[in-house]
């Protein structure tokens, strides 16, 4: 009991953590209380609400150019939810495709698709994706496809060696024997049981996705402005850290809060999909 | 146990010369490199001249092929933006990211083992559920949020230790600690999990059986087994932190080779970039080459 | 049977496991006893609580488990009194464990000299040479050839049959008083339970030390005991000397095992079995905890739980039918299987 009780501990906060973000993300547009790129170079480093000096005109202060920091945390949550989200369909895609391929038909497919794995794993993944954006320019979908391609590794792992197991079963090679055809095989058997450790993954790349973004923003090469991305609002507050903390704080803890609710759901996705609640 | 060895060397060789391609295209990608190098305002006499120099005239595969002898030569170019060779640069910058990376796995690893071990030790009880949050906690950590953190807290605020630079080895602390922190969790889990199933072993039951001390027992018969997929994915993560150390040396304004690809991304210093890919992938595979033996050394029915 | 010639006595052995659906009672009062250079069998199906109370003994359960007992004595000492260091000094020591798989029960990633010696040297002041050399001279006495290269070896490269020689070698390394053997033979191929079984007794006759014996199998039973205890539902139900148990059994379950086992003879009618499962462990007990099952079965079974008696001497069982009433063939275990259907 105790186990469940922690799995639905996990999913429940989790869950509610992260449909908080991606309500805000769909609503900013219209609940945001300024246009997040416009600047009032009088109003520069206003305290949030709570502190001295800070108002209700802007709840959560302004940044170094007078930028309303509530409505950039809620333009903010669109970009790195988009790009979470995108990366991790697109490498999820290729990633299980190579993998199942190489789980099910084995042989020379398999040993170029774990040679392809191998070679992926040895490339330094932020410094690939900086040199991309950095050569091709910054733009979302350049972002999104670079770090698309970038994290299809552990789908490929997984998904492979989940069907390698699957595929020596006795029921498989009976159906087999019996004439269904080789797709009929994988969309009946292999692919329900997929499904499970494939969440998980995809709830893992999605945070790794999500903090490569506000890495790549936060050295200076992902999203650029106008575009808000809450990385990049950790940078322009780096210098800021001792006198005005909360522009430093406030997207910290977005961050944190995003990525912490994408890793509870996942760990509880992972507990659900394994048999025994094993942590 | 010698051909196991020089299969494994195979496939670094060929892994690594694929990573050689794809270091060398990645860096090539842009319509026109010497412009890229050069920046605005270079007249096109001096594209011209860079383009000789550089021999960026020439098809690609010859350009790929020169680089790649030169390479095994030990000639790694020349970089365009210090005007001299790149293997000197990475000579300077190579220590200051090797000990980083190094001393983070090390940190890593030993409180990863401490945590791990003793909440296998006390399922369920305060420790396992304090490693076991802080496991999730550091997880959600971003590492550059981590680096400006520590900075504040023991550098700026405690005034404890310093914030930039290495001048002695005080300067290597929050570095470590932030570039460490991140494979703590993951290594951690990996070693609760194999401690609490090495526990419940058969063979463990005999070693308690047979009356042989706790400590004995817990290190010699169930540790040895639980660490063997924990020495794999440790290697893997120090070559993890030597491709990620960027964050946190330009934090901490570490010359390192993080630093150093940092800048020349941004000067569009290629020589550089290219060979420093190269050269984190070259770590990254002889790393996994390592991991791999180690695993074979340690367990003999890999072996036979 | 004075005290002075029993070297283990137990009475009343309990465990109870806290589990997520209740309180588990997988041994309940089990009193039994073993002397010197006497072999005790243990016997049950899968479920009766043997393998637990052995561990129980030893003192290897979890620490969530709880254990109860009037005694648990080795040579007099009260091992429930004993801290857990001085037990772990017994361990190995005094009291030696051979577990069922010899697959699993040394560890893989050290030679067999080295194991070996870990546990003299655990238990002895000796030097490491001398240890070795005890080792080998062990390894030998079990029958084993060429016994300077297994001590080198790991364990997955010996076969069944000898990893369970060398189990057996590890267990005599400190000249044990009493030996517990859990199921020494079940994962071998038949060929070779003959022989290991065999090299048990005769170590016994050499050394001396008390042996229990703990099986499902009474075909192994047979040639090896000198007395049978008989489980059911964590509870001895039966005690005896093995012959005369073998020959009469008094508690209708050892009678329901007996008919179960095939014979050799020809035209002896199919075989009876016992229809049923084994009793839930959760709860106290209400009645007999073989009513469900039992052919013989009275009114008078299901009103209360029932205690061991002595019938005689040097025999037990806990049922309170008349040892003397009519003891039909097996087509009584037949009957019960019909009238289920």
């Amino acid at each position: 009991m105790l186990i469940r009780a922690r799995r639905h501990h996990s999913l429940v906060i989790g869950s509610v953590m992260l449909a908080m973000v991606i309500l805000m993300a769909l609503l900013s547009p219209l609940i945001a209380p300024y246009d997040p790129a416009l600047q009032d170079l009088e109003n520069r480093f206003s305290p949030p609400f709570w502190s001295e000096g800070g108002s209700t005109e802007h709840i959560l202060g302004t940044d170094n150019l007078g930028r309303d920091i509530l409505s950039r945390i809620m333009w903010g949550s669109q970009t790195s939810l988009i790009i979470g989200l995108l990366t991790v369909v697109m490498s999820g895609v290729i990633g299980s495709a190579l993998g199942i391929a190489a789980g099910y038909f084995g042989g020379r497919l398999d040993m170029i698709v774990t040679f392809l794995v191998t070679v992926r794993l040895s490339l330094p993944v932020v410094l690939v994706a900086l040199v991309v954006v950095a050569v091709l320019g910054n733009s979302l979908s350049l972002m999104i496809a670079a770090i698309g391609l970038l994290l299809w590794d552990r789908f490929a792992i997984v998904s492979r060696s989940v069907t390698r197991q699957l595929a020596t079963r006795e029921y498989i090679i009976a159906a087999r024997c019996f004439g269904s055809s080789s797709a009929r095989v994988l969309i009946r058997e292999l692919l329900p049981n997929l499904y499970g450790p494939l969440l998980v993954v995809a709830s893992l790349e999605m945070a790794n996705a999500v903090l490569l973004e506000a890495s790549l923003s936060f050295l200076g090469l992902g999203v650029q402005p106008p575009q808000v991305s809450w990385g990049l609002m950790v940078a322009e507050a780096k210098s800021q850290l001792l006198f005005r903390p909360w522009v430093l704080a406030i997207p910290s803890v977005a961050l944190i809060w995003l990525v912490l609710s994408i890793n509870l759901v996942g760990d509880a996705l992972r507990d659900i999909t394994t048999p025994e609640g094993r942590a | 146990m010698l051909t196991y060895f020089l299969r494994r060397l195979l496939l670094t060789a060929a892994v690594l010369f694929a990573t050689s391609i794809i270091a060398f295209l990645l860096v090539h990608l842009t319509a026109d490199p010497a412009s890229t190098m050069a920046g605005e305002g270079a007249s096109a006499s001096d594209l011209e001249v860079i383009r000789e120099t550089y021999g960026f005239n020439r098809p690609l595969y010859v350009q790929y092929t020169a680089w790649l002898l030169d390479l095994l030569q030990g000639d790694f170019g020349r970089s365009y933006y210090l005007r001299r060779d790149v293997s000197e640069i990475l000579a300077e910058r190579i220590p200051v990211t090797v000990t980083l990376g190094v001393s983070a796995l090390c940190f890593s690893i030993v409180v990863s083992l401490t945590l791990g071990v003793c909440a296998a030790l006390r399922p369920n009880s305060i420790i396992d559920r304090f490693a076991l949050w802080l496991a999730v906690a550091g997880q959600a950590l971003p590492s550059f949020l981590v680096a400006i953190g520590l900075m504040y807290v023991f550098g700026v605020y405690m005034r404890l230790l310093p914030i930039s630079g290495v001048s002695d080895w005080t300067g290597y602390i929050l570095p470590v600690v932030a570039l460490g922190y991140y494979s703590t969790p993951s290594l951690m889990r990996l070693t609760r999990a194999g401690m609490l199933e090495a526990l419940q072993s058969d063979h463990v039951r005999t070693a308690r059986a047979y009356g042989l001390s706790p400590w004995r027992v817990t290190i010699r018969h169930a540790l040895r087994h639980a660490i063997l997929p924990v020495v794999s994915v440790a290697a893997v993560e120090l070559g993890f932190m030597l491709g990620g150390s960027i964050i946190v040396e330009s934090v901490f304004s570490l010359k390192g080779l993080g630093y150093l690809a940092w800048e020349s991304i941004q000067r569009a210093d290629i020589q550089v970039i290219q060979s420093i890919l190269l050269l984190v992938a070259a770590s990254y595979a002889v790393l996994t080459l390592c991991a791999d033996l180690l695993n074979a050394a340690l367990d003999p029915r890999v072996r036979h | 049977m004075t005290d002075e010639t029993q070297l283990l006595r137990v009475e009343d052995l309990c465990v109870d496991l806290p589990t997520v659906s209740g309180l588990l009672s997988p041994v309940r009062s089990v009193s039994l006893s073993v002397a010197r250079n006497e072999t005790l069998a243990i016997v049950g199906e899968s479920g009766s609580g043997k393998s637990l109370t052995a561990t129980a003994i030893l003192g290897l359960l979890p620490r969530s488990a709880r254990v109860r007992s009037r005694a648990i004595e080795l040579d007099g000492t009260d091992l429930t009194r004993l801290g857990a260091r001085a037990l772990r000094r017994l361990r190995g020591d005094r009291i030696a464990m051979i577990f069922q798989d010899p697959m699993t029960a040394l560890d893989p990633c050290y030679r067999v000299g080295d194991q070996m010696v870990e546990i003299l040297r655990q238990h002895r002041r000796i030097s490491r040479k001398d240890a070795m050399e005890r080792a080998r001279g062990m390894l030998a006495q079990v029958g084993i050839p060429a016994p300077e290269t297994r001590l080198r070896q790991f364990p997955h490269q010996l076969s069944g049959g000898l990893r369970q020689r060398v189990v057996i070698a590890m267990a005599l390394l400190c000249e044990p008083d009493l030996i517990i053997a859990d199921e020494p033979t079940t994962a071998l191929d038949v060929t070779i339970q003959a022989q290991i079984l065999s090299l048990l007794k005769s170590l016994q006759e050499r050394t001396g030390f008390g042996l229990i014996l703990i099986t499902h199998d009474f075909g192994v039973v047979a040639g090896m005991a000198d007395r049978i205890a008989v489980m059911y539902g964590g509870e001895v139900v039966e005690t005896g000397p093995c012959d005369e148990l073998l020959e009469a059994p008094l508690h209708p379950y050892t009678e329901g095992l007996l008919q179960a086992l095939p014979s050799l003879r020809v035209g002896d009618g199919p075989l009876g079995l016992i229809p049923g499962v084994v009793p839930r462990q959760v709860g106290p007990r209400l009645a007999c905890g073989f009513v469900d099952r039992c052919p013989y079965a009275e009114t008078e079974c299901s009103e209360h739980p029932v205690q061991m008696r002595e019938q005689g001497f040097a025999r037990a069982t806990r049922c309170i039918l008349p040892s003397d009433r009519p003891r039909d063939d097996r087509t009584v275990w037949h009957r019960q299987m019909g009238e289920d259907k």
